[in-house]
């Protein structure tokens, strides 16, 4: 059994969270790498839904953040009040996960608007980009979703480059980007690739990505994950393809 | 997972000089009077107390535990006023800040969502800005004509709340009819401890009634005592009511220095099991005609 490229994305991105930390998550890709981390190497992961949920046992698999699945075992079930203003404004969130239309080079997200076509909206990921001390952006890699500038900025990165986030008033911010091709980070500066998906080259990244990235010098390779975490992703998380529907054609 | 149970004289002695301590319940509500009990029983003075004020503040105030109440009422509830908290606010002994309810609610909401302030219409035009000459007012950026309270956050260094039920890693469950405003107060604050009527396995909370019940997340709490009945002479339904016949009996000898002796003596002594012994020895006299 080979791992799909956006399995590993997900497998990565569950990686980014370390036993016990807070996370806030939304549904889709987060939630299952975050339900996948609960399972594997972080037990004691601390999840926060925006609805108000804290630290639920997550019963694969939710569709929505109001899905009961995501509600069990939680040790409070408050207001999405109480988990963006006080939780995440007051800063006890260390790391949020978010998706966007658009990624730009300093890592500011769209997600309401591109070229006249209205999109979902903010949701609560101006809030996450706001306060929590990481990011991390789970998102396929298409050259149309990394522009130079963001159309539209939903959700703070690093602005307009360095130090424009402290002139803000926003504090600092790490960033991890995990798509299908490869691993970006910064840390109040330009997105730079840090790692290649497993075939990915760097070539194939900067030609799927609108801006040009710099690339650390020696470049890392993305470990696929076991067969026996391929299998707790597939036939226990994802049994029905919600998630990866093209392994409905394998 | 962290084991968060402590005793009572564990959490009081968290609380040092000067410190800024809110206090759950409401009234003469499940107040967490094991913990006051037990602050009382330390050296600790100069603290500031901010709470829906019941006999928690009445009695700190009594044993020269405080110099500043924050607070939006200070009742029994059932009898309209704590004769120790009007003893000490009468001599002038005491720093105040009087606000209304909703200010103060405002005012943990701003601690606990991290932000400088909160707006609040309450409180415009009346003297509550005339005691409070900190207190500003702000014109909306959207309307100049708008006035609004700008109500400071009410930051608190330690919160002691009851509940009727807890797990050791600090989740907390309230099962009468009001969750008051315990966790803003837990929000509000840097460290939490809660006392309980007993402390079960996490599965248990929600055996038998809903997760909404769950007021406190572990997320906030630091501590956790196990201390049935500590709420006493407060209510803390479904568990029990207030005690209203030693409630009488704490004001009637409040009102009297020579009574207050004796209470103290017969009540505030010794530890809490003395306490709870000598209110069971309480219940159990014999009744005098009057």
């Amino acid at each position: 059994m080979r791992a799909l490229p956006r399995e590993i994305l997900v497998v990565e991105g569950a990686r980014q969270i370390r036993d016990g930390d807070v996370v806030i998550v939304g549904t889709g890709l987060p939630l299952l790498a975050a339900t996948f981390a609960q399972r594997t190497h972080a037990p004691q992961a601390r999840l926060v839904i925006e609805s108000g949920v804290v630290f639920p046992r997550v019963v694969p698999t939710p569709i929505s953040v109001v899905d009961p699945r995501l509600m069990n075992g939680a040790s409070r079930h408050g207001s999405l009040f109480e988990a963006l203003g006080g939780l995440v404004q007051r800063g006890l969130v260390q790391t949020g996960f978010l998706g966007g239309a658009q990624i730009d080079r300093y890592a500011n997200i769209n997600s309401t608007w591109v070229a006249g076509k209205r999109l979902p909206g903010s949701g609560g990921a101006n809030d996450i980009a706001s306060h929590c001390a990481t990011v991390v952006i789970l998102t396929d890699h298409e050259r149309r979703r990394f522009p130079q500038r963001c159309d539209y900025v939903t959700s703070p990165g690093f602005l307009d480059g360095p130090g424009h986030r402290a002139k803000a008033g926003l504090p600092a911010l790490k960033v991890k980007v995990i798509t299908d091709l490869c691993v970006m980070e910064a840390t109040d500066s330009a997105l730079r690739v840090t790692g290649l998906m497993p075939g990915a080259t760097l070539d194939a990244v900067r030609n799927n990505t609108g801006f040009t990235p710099e690339a650390a010098e020696t470049l890392g390779t993305v470990m696929p994950p076991s067969a026996a975490e391929l299998k707790l992703l597939r036939e226990v998380l994802d049994p029905a393809c919600v998630y990866f529907p093209e392994r409905k054609n394998q | 997972m962290t084991d968060k149970r402590m005793s009572a004289d564990d959490v009081a002695a968290q609380v040092r000089d000067g410190m800024t301590v809110g206090i759950g319940g409401w009234g003469s509500r499940r107040k967490p009077m094991s913990l006051v009990r037990a602050l009382l029983r330390t050296d600790v003075r100069d603290l500031t107390v901010v709470s829906f004020g019941g006999p928690d503040v009445g009695l700190l105030c009594q044993a020269g535990k405080v110099r500043k109440v924050v607070y939006g009422f200070v009742s029994l509830d059932s009898i309209a006023l704590d004769p120790h908290f009007r003893a000490a606010r009468e001599a002038g002994s005491l720093e105040i800040a009087e606000y209304d309810e909703g200010m103060c609610l405002a005012g943990l909401r701003a601690a606990a969502h991290r932000l400088p302030f909160m707006p609040i219409r309450a409180g415009l035009s009346s003297d509550v800005l005339t005691i409070n000459p900190d207190l500003r007012t702000i014109t909306s950026p959207y309307d100049p004509d708008d006035v609004v309270v700008a109500m400071p956050p009410l930051t608190l260094d330690v919160a002691l709340v009851h509940l009727n039920a807890a797990d050791q890693l600090g989740n907390a469950q309230y099962l009468g009819p009001d969750a008051y405003f315990d966790d803003l107060f837990c929000m509000a604050a840097k460290e939490s401890y809660v006392s309980c009527e007993r402390i079960v396995p996490t599965e248990e909370l929600t055996a038998t009634a809903p997760v909404q019940s769950l007021l406190l997340s572990r997320m906030f709490v630091t501590g956790v005592v196990e201390s049935p009945g500590s709420a006493h002479f407060t209510s803390c339904a479904p568990d029990y009511g207030r005690d209203e016949s030693f409630q009488r009996h704490y004001v009637a000898s409040a009102r009297e220095p020579a009574a207050w002796a004796e209470f103290e003596r017969q009540f505030l002594s010794g530890s809490e099991d003395d306490y709870q012994a000598a209110v069971r020895a309480f219940d159990e006299r014999p009744a005098v005609a009057l």
